[in-house]
């Protein structure tokens, strides 16, 4: 599946409709539609506030592979910006001393098995793979 | 889409999905939420850090005037982002019986 993506925070709703059609007509398991769709949504809305105003479009790529499915991003014409290297919340912290904010690419690294970051010609490629059972590579 | 919808006093059901593109309008819907106690998630497909804003803010609201917010009927995967953001910490979360 290959989507050409508006920065548009309304084009999650066409993200998740094409990501469940797409589902449906594979084999892999229902399990990873939830960890697919929160990791896609954080890493594409981080993708739109990094860089709000370019006239590039975000293309979003998936793919099965063993017992699971690789999402790629691919953003360009922008600065790097590895989603590995964001600072991790203090997630101990009481709620008068918690932000609003800066959860995104922490629930991404719970969620996925692997997430990996490219960087080349003004392109940032973030790839990530979600695995049943969380069978870590 | 995401709706919130009055179950009884104090107690309001959230449903659907709680995602940044719905953000704006559960902002405004939770604005409402003031007097409530529970939320109850059993109808709450889908929440993302955006939505985890959103509970944080009313929250806090609450914390102000000496209150706080209960979860309850919690899905597993929605558990599962609580305990990742440390949530399960900030709320008392009732796991789903249904």
């Amino acid at each position: 599946m290959k989507l050409s993506l508006s920065r548009d925070l309304d084009e999650i709703s066409r993200i998740v409709a094409a990501t469940h059609t797409w589902f449906a007509a594979q084999d892999v398991s229902d399990s990873l539609l939830f960890p697919v769709d929160l990791a896609t949504e954080e890493l594409f809305v981080n993708m739109i506030r990094h860089n709000p105003s370019k006239p590039d479009k975000i293309t979003l790529e998936l793919d099965t592979v063993e017992h699971g499915v690789a999402v790629q991003l691919t953003d360009y014409d922008v600065e790097r910006f590895d989603p590995r290297s964001a600072p991790t919340p203090d997630i101990s912290a009481p709620a008068s001393e918690r932000r609003i904010g800066g959860l995104g690419l922490h629930l991404v690294a719970n969620v996925v098995t692997a997430l990996d970051y490219d960087y080349r010609n003004r392109t940032s490629t973030v790839r990530f793979i979600a695995l049943e059972n969380d069978q870590r590579v | 889409m995401f709706e919130v919808s009055p179950i009884q006093a104090g107690q309001v059901e959230l449903i659907g999905r709680l995602d940044a593109a719905q953000a704006a309008r559960a902002e405004t819907l939770f604005e409402r939420l003031i007097g409530a106690e529970v939320l109850d998630l059993s109808s709450l497909e889908y929440i993302s850090s955006a939505g985890l804003g959103l509970l944080l803010k009313l929250h806090k609201q609450k914390m102000a005037v000496g209150d706080g917010l209960r979860l309850v009927e919690v899905s597993p995967h929605i558990a599962d982002i609580l305990h990742y953001s440390g949530f399960d910490k900030l709320f008392d979360v009732m796991p789903a019986t249904k």
